[in-house]
């Protein structure tokens, strides 16, 4: 009897913990969706289009850990203008920002890496959108919006890739110079080859008419619309060359109504105030809580007040030469300079220090500022440069005074092209002080076949120390000073990982 | 007829001096022994204890009786007046009958047949500290230890046999706590620690164990006799900068000079130098360095109670540690207390139950300001007139230091703490159904709970200045393991069968909750007074497994024996095709001294040849790493947000290590031991993150793929040289070596963590460096050169040489972080009451990347950095034909880029500790009414000898996504110190 009743209780024992073996055992993480549900839930694509915006300022996990160096945005401007001559650097540093002065990429170059990273991750979340919205039939007006804000993403993105990784459209043979990967799915083979310069262009511009003819609604400024996608076509356009065209989507911008050029007394408030001002097509909403600080925000090299930031690149001299014919540019309002307590102007490391404000004092905070990506000025400046290469200069002059009239110098417009200057001398020039900062600078001089003239003190010259550095002149004999336009150290490298795991993508020279 | 014949004979004997001696035969804790041979020495006649322990032969005055029992010492006692003499029989060097604790199972020492160690708690407490890994350091053979952090509370890092995998991670044995996997305890609780290495004795934790498994086993009653132990520890530390000294203000003076060497004439240009450099500065001399660490206090206090009464068990444990850190503002302490307690119901039912409760308390550190304290200036004064830490800023004035940053001033307004809580409750049910069969449930549940506050004060300087930061984080874990087991004891004459079977369910729930702030009023450093940017974060995840576990073990006649098991295991980090493993594992041993022919050896007291193979896995990836996702851990604009996070495989699987072990246990005259093995453990299914062409917006999947070999050889050589009433000597040695390579994988994996590379490839060991290799200085120019290769259109080498072009320089190997072999060895010196031990550990042919270097040896290019003093031999190039170490600082492009310039020997010969002892006799001890009192003093981390030119070549070996192994970064110092303990048992 007692042993039955043993057997019993055994029995019942591993009975429980059979039940207990039954239980469920797919657990799914509480705090992201599977990318099956995506195409299933109401709100996946607006979600994951949201995603794709956030991904310009976030700090997303690359190499396994979140580095706050890595910004689509910061390492957007750092990639294309420390590399021009509008910055100058005054300390060195083992942040790969450096590279970009001194021309010493390498395919393991970890800001070229994430951006190229982050660019096709953006680009993979707007294919998952089109892929849903692609084959499906009657949608709806945000489901036709969301997708035309998919493809000008992946237009903008592939469009940069092609910049920073592959030379420019006007440089050799675009069908046969190498461009970009083009990713048109979220479910394409890992493995694929790099389309030709001619071809990117090509997919971008298809993109972004798709995008223009999709997009109806109007969501605000920090998300694209109907009129950024003819803002970048216009972009796109002048660098590939076709000047009608880059006038004809400026003429639509400019004509469209929705945006006015800030006056000169509005400008120095600008660029803190981005998402609310009338110039304003598209910027990258940055929120209090995305403020990144001194370790990961745009202005926190470029700009300290003592403990913000590292403030380590100045604007150079190069560019304060050209605006110092007119000290009441309200430009210069962008230039802040730093007095040691004698009055003189301060130094690091023997470099006079200018401090750059353009991405600093949104809601006063010295670290904050939502990046403009695209603005009615740019719609006027390519116009003028579209004229000026067609050769109508009055055209190219009225758009370039349409600017200054705003800008503090309606008593010094063009009414001709200044003796020993051309008119294209003009429009670059013009693009330069207002465009600077904001990414333009290298394309300008690239595009227009201009060699990237830094003779200046820097530390962009190789194994400059203090002691070497005498402002009464230029330096002289140091490597780095000119890089011509069409040297291949113009070029970021494809990055490493790519190449190991993608043998169908040739690296740059 | 009978009793006459007795008693002639008993007559005969009397007359000829024989009389009937009587007596019973202890061990050491006082229980009888039974089977111990008494022989008389020179004679035939001799006897065995009965199963009380008792014996009774006959001998003479003068005749000697020799004492012997397998497992003991032998002992020889002349025969004089007395009739009834009692043994006390000291455990030999190696104790067969000893019982090992394996987890889901004890054994004797006689019964494992697979490589298993024991660490008892004397042979841990060498070393003051609360982690259990300092105090096996160089004790184990096959256990690398690494001390690679000095600050309070940090663990070290353990490796058994190798490293098997090559993912991201944890590489950390399985801990399992009183038979139970997981679990908390104080390391004075601690009665022993069993270390199974291979898959013979790992096998039962199949699913979990390739890593190896360390059993905690904790204190339980010796005797009836309630017993009680107090011991105070008490002593301070100092931080181990090892060869690492910075400059002074003259030493820093005349290397700045360097600066103006004019690149021509190759003369200082001093006039110039003057003019930048005022003299002045060469006579400042402040220490960054010795004002931010400063000796500190180290104690730990220990209590505890234990005894039997009826069917009642009990032992209750106290422990107060606090370690003062060195790095000024830090600390750790913790209060643990554990009640173990068993209650007898009845001869078939008992009940245990185990509770563990701790909590302990933090203050950590900012990484940078450790930084600052390397590299600012000994030209800068830290303090102000009042002489407290001076406020620094961007726009401070006079200030030489490259980045305007006082560290003694951050340290002072921020804060890094953390506490902890956890509760661990054990029941373990066990009814012995039959007399053969058994029925055990052993059960916990667990709680824990961290939260760390990291504060920022408005009044520091930086990017949170005038607006202060807040980061409050809380942590929970709870985890519940229930484990059923039926387990069967046979004996069929010589045939002896047991084994188990049972079920193993085992939940894990985590959970976190975050929150940030700015926008702080001076002097409130809560959440609540937060004004802007705040953010909050958290979520939760769980993970399950489940099991079914079996063992059988046979043995004939203890010559023979056998142990084959099964393993089954699921877990939810699995897709549901591939959620369940199978781990199967045998092993034979065959205990020769057992067998007959072996008798007459008497000398050799042990000799066994021991044969496992099995297979363990390892599932530690976390969950949900085989499903596509896309986070919504992100907001647009304040919309929510997702972007893709992972791309799916469904078809992923557990790593499997197949382990082969052959050992030979070998034992002489019960004073030596002797035990070898030889190992060879295959991983295969490696899980690895496989790179993605990063244009497909991933860069990583989870894969299957690549194989880890490591092979190994260990001896560990154990002795009492001397044994003698009121001198003894011990000596133990161990030697572990270990290979690994890697075969396999479809194309190398690169990982670069800081700049620096490591190459994962066929034929590779594990952690190989990927470096630009440094040929030195041109003495020509005294630029730095590099090896570039050349390689024609087949990729074979045509030609090497130097380039002073980094951007040329070709990656190659060179080095690897783990070492060749390393070990241990200790010596005991006993006289009378005192004690002296020594212990040290070793490691050779890993080699370390020096980061600190990068930074501390800038070569001009950072001239507001301070410098370390260089290694005697290194020299700066001067002018051409120098035949310098360091590149000339005109012409220094790129020369601190990674490379092996940095890469050093990380060999080193360690003397952990030393103690010296003194145990009160018990004459002493009886009059003060005690047990037991021991004084002793004790030095931990004494000295180092090593070629490695930086604080401690115990460089980390985690690899993780912020650090590489190998990769000595700014770290926190290993602490050399003194304690003194007082033991008093009552």
């Amino acid at each position: 009897m007692k042993k039955i009743f043993n057997i019993t209780i055994v029995g019942m024992i591993v009975l429980l913990m059979a039940i207990q073996s039954c239980k469920k055992m797919d657990i799914y993480p509480k705090d992201k969706v599977t990318t099956g549900s995506v195409a299933n839930s109401s709100d996946g694509i607006l979600n994951v289009t949201n995603g794709n915006y956030a991904m310009f300022k976030d700090v997303v996990e690359f190499n396994g850990f979140k580095d706050d160096n890595n910004c689509y945005v910061r390492q957007y401007f750092q990639m294309s203008d420390f590399a021009a001559d509008n910055i100058v650097n005054g300390q060195r540093t083992e942040d790969p920002l450096y590279y970009s002065f001194t021309y010493t990429h390498s395919p393991s170059q970890a800001n070229a890496r994430y951006f190229w990273y982050i660019s096709y991750k953006i680009i993979n979340g707007a294919n998952t959108v089109i892929d849903i919205l692609k084959g499906k039939k009657n949608l709806t007006p945000l489901e036709r919006q969301l997708e035309g804000e998919n493809y000008f993403l992946r237009a903008f993105c592939t469009f940069n890739l092609v910049r920073f990784y592959a030379k420019p459209y006007n440089e050799g043979d675009p069908s046969s110079n190498p461009g970009v990967i083009l990713r048109q799915s979220a479910s394409e083979e890992a493995a694929k080859a790099r389309a030709s310069v001619k071809e990117t262009y090509a997919f971008v511009l298809s993109d972004l008419k798709s995008a223009a003819s999709l997009m109806d609604q109007s969501r605000g400024k920090a998300f694209a619309s109907k009129e950024a996608a003819w803002a970048m076509l216009s972009r796109v356009y002048l660098n590939e060359g076709d000047y009608n065209n880059t006038i004809a989507y400026s003429d639509s911008v400019i004509n469209s109504g929705k945006f006015k050029l800030e006056t000169s007394a509005s400008f120095p408030t600008y660029f803190a105030n981005a998402l609310n001002r009338d110039e304003t097509i598209w910027a990258i909403a940055f929120t209090p809580a995305d403020n990144r600080g001194k370790f990961g925000s745009i202005a926190s090299m470029l700009y300290s007040d003592g403990n913000s930031g590292w403030g380590e690149e100045f604007a150079s001299k190069s560019l304060r030469d050209v605006m110092s014919a007119h000290l009441n540019d309200v430009r210069w309002d962008y230039i802040d300079t730093l007095h040691t307590a004698n009055g003189a102007i301060a130094k690091k490391n023997g470099i006079e220090i200018f401090y750059i404000t353009k991405f600093s004092f949104q809601d006063g905070d010295p670290n904050l500022s939502s990046p403009v990506m695209f603005r009615l000025a740019e719609m006027y400046l390519n116009r003028a440069e579209a004229y000026a290469d067609k050769g109508n200069v009055s055209s190219a002059l009225a758009d370039v005074n349409k600017i200054r009239k705003n800008r503090g110098l309606q008593n010094t417009l063009y009414s001709s092209v200044p003796a020993g200057e051309t008119v294209l001398d003009v429009v670059l020039n013009e693009r330069r002080i207002e465009l600077a900062f904001e990414g333009f600078r290298l394309w300008d001089l690239l595009r227009n076949h201009r060699n990237i003239v830094r003779d200046y003190w820097g530390y962009h010259i190789p194994g400059l120390t203090v002691s070497d550095i005498d402002l009464s002149h230029p330096p002289t004999g140091y490597p780095n000073l000119v890089i011509p336009w069409n040297s291949p150290k113009v070029q970021y490298y494809i990055p490493i990982d790519e190449i190991l795991a993608n043998p169908l993508c040739k690296q740059n020279p | 007829m009978k009793n006459v014949l007795l008693v002639i004979l008993g007559f005969l004997l009397v007359s000829s001096g024989f009389a009937q001696i009587t007596g019973k035969v202890y061990d050491e804790n006082g229980k009888s022994i039974p089977g111990v041979t008494i022989v008389v020495k020179g004679k035939t006649n001799g006897t065995t204890t009965d199963l009380n322990g008792k014996y009774s032969l006959n001998a003479k005055k003068g005749d000697i009786l020799v004492f012997s029992f397998v497992g003991y010492e032998k002992q020889e006692i002349p025969v004089k007046e007395k009739k009834v003499i009692n043994v006390f029989l000291k455990p030999g060097v190696i104790n067969m009958k000893e019982v090992v604790v394996m987890g889901y199972s004890n054994k004797t020492k006689t019964e494992i047949s697979s490589a298993v160690s024991v660490v008892k708690s004397a042979q841990l407490k060498t070393v003051t500290t609360n982690d259990i890994g300092k105090m096996l350091q160089g004790k184990v053979t096959g256990v690398q230890v690494i001390s690679s952090s000095g600050e309070p509370g940090a663990a070290s890092q353990i490796r058994i046999r190798g490293v098997s995998t090559i993912k991201p991670g944890d590489q950390s044995p399985l801990y399992v706590v009183d038979g139970v996997i997981g679990g908390n305890y104080d390391p004075n609780d601690v009665a022993s620690v069993t270390i199974l290495k291979g898959a013979g004795a790992t096998g039962l934790y199949g699913a979990r164990a390739n890593k190896g498994v360390i059993i905690i086993t904790t204190k339980t009653a010796q005797q009836n006799k309630p017993s009680f132990e107090f011991k105070i520890t008490t002593g301070m530390r100092v931080a181990d900068q090892g060869h690492l000294k910075m400059m002074n203000g003259l030493q820093f003076y005349n290397t700045t000079k360097e600066l103006y060497r004019d690149p021509t004439t190759h003369q200082i240009d001093i006039i110039k130098f003057y003019r930048d450099f005022p003299k002045e500065l060469s006579t400042r001399n402040y220490n960054w360095v010795g004002d931010a660490f400063k000796p500190a206090m180290v104690q730990n206090y220990y209590l505890s109670a234990n005894g039997k009464k009826g069917g009642f068990t009990y032992y209750l444990g106290g422990t107060y540690y606090n370690e003062g850190g060195t790095f000024i503002n830090t600390g750790y302490k913790r209060l643990n207390l554990r009640m173990n307690t068993k209650y007898q119901f009845s001869k078939k039912v008992s009940l245990r139950n185990n509770i563990n409760v701790s909590n302990n308390y933090g203050t950590s550190y900012d990484y940078m300001s450790m930084y600052y304290v390397y590299l600012n200036l000994p030209w800068d004064n830290p303090y102000d007139s009042t002489g407290a830490p001076r406020y620094v800023d961007g726009k401070t004035q006079g200030w030489w230091s490259r980045d305007h940053i006082n560290p003694l001033h951050t340290l002072q307004n921020t804060e890094y703490n953390y506490t902890g809580f956890s509760f661990d409750y054990d029941l373990v049910f066990n009814w012995n159904i039959t007399r053969w069969l058994t029925f055990n449930s052993a059960n916990r549940l667990s709680y824990s709970t961290s939260k760390s506050h990291n504060f920022v004060s408005p009044l520091a300087a930086g990017t949170y200045h005038n607006k202060g930061y807040i980061n409050e984080r809380q942590d929970n874990w709870k985890g519940f393991i229930t484990t059923n087991l039926l387990k069967f004891k046979f004996q069929i004459k010589k045939h002896s069968i047991d084994g188990l079977a049972g079920v193993e369910v085992n939940n894990g729930y985590s959970d976190f909750i975050s929150v940030e702030g700015k926008g702080l009023p001076v002097g409130f450093d809560v959440p609540a007074v937060a004004s802007s940017e705040k953010n909050i974060n958290g979520t939760n995840s769980e993970v399950i497994f489940r099991s079914v576990i079996s063992q059988v073990n046979y043995n004939y006649n203890k010559q023979y024996f056998l142990t084959a098991s099964f393993r089954a295991d699921a877990t939810s980090n699995f897709p549901p095709e591939h959620r369940t493993a199978y781990f199967p594992s045998v092993a034979a041993s065959w205990l020769i001294t057992n067998m007959h022919f072996m008798k007459s050896h008497s000398k050799v007291n042990l000799l066994k040849l021991r044969l496992s193979y099995g297979i363990t896995g390892d599932p530690d990836i976390g969950a949900g790493r085989y499903m596509g996702l896309f986070s919504l851990n992100a907001q647009y604009n304040n919309y929510s947000a997702a972007f893709p996070y992972q791309l799916q495989n469904y078809n992923l699987t557990w790593e499997r290590t197949g382990e082969t072990d052959i050992g030979i246990d070998f034992g002489m005259f019960n004073r030596i031991n002797l035990t070898v093995d030889i190992y060879d453990n295959i991983t295969k299914n490696l899980l690895v993150l496989a790179s993605q062409p990063l244009s497909q917006g991933f860069q990583y999947r989870w894969e299957n793929g690549g194989i880890v070999t490591n092979k190994g050889f260990e001896i560990s050589l154990g002795g009492r040289i001397i044994d003698k009433k009121n001198f003894s000597w011990l000596l133990n040695i161990n030697y572990s070596k270990n290979g690994n390579i890697l075969s396999g994988l479809d194309k190398p994996i690169i990982s670069t963590v800081g700049g620096i590379s490591q190459i994962y490839r066929n034929g590779a060991q594990l952690y190989t460096f990927l470096l630009p290799k440094w040929l030195g200085v041109d003495t020509q120019t005294g630029a730095p050169l590099w090896e570039k290769i050349t390689k024609d259109s087949n990729g074979n080498i045509i030609k090497r040489e130097p380039t002073s072009n980094y951007a040329e320089a070709a990656p190659q190997e060179v080095g690897h972080a783990l070492p060749d072999f390393y070990g241990g060895f200790s010596t005991t010196l006993r006289y009378k009451n005192i004690e002296l031990y020594a212990g040290f550990t070793y490691q050779y042919g890993n080699d370390v990347y020096n980061f600190v270097e990068q930074f501390m040896n800038s070569d001009g290019h950072e001239p507001y950095y301070n410098y370390m003093v260089p290694k005697p031999g290194w020299t700066r190039w001067k002018k051409p034909g120098d035949k310098a170490t360091m590149p000339s600082m005109q012409n220094n492009n790129l020369s601190t880029e990674p490379s092996s310039r940095y890469i050093e020997k990380g060999s080193f010969l360690k003397l952990n500790s030393v103690t010296i002892s003194y145990r009160f006799s018990q004459k002493i001890v009886k009059s003060l009414r005690l047990n037991g009192l021991m004084l002793s003093i004790e030095a931990n981390n004494v000295w180092t000898w090593t070629p490695y030119w930086g604080q401690n070549p115990e460089a980390t070996i985690r690899k993780s996504d912020w650090s590489m192994p190998g990769v000595n970064d700014f770290r926190y110092p290993n602490n050399k110190q003194v304690v003194f303990n007082v033991q008093i048992k009552f």
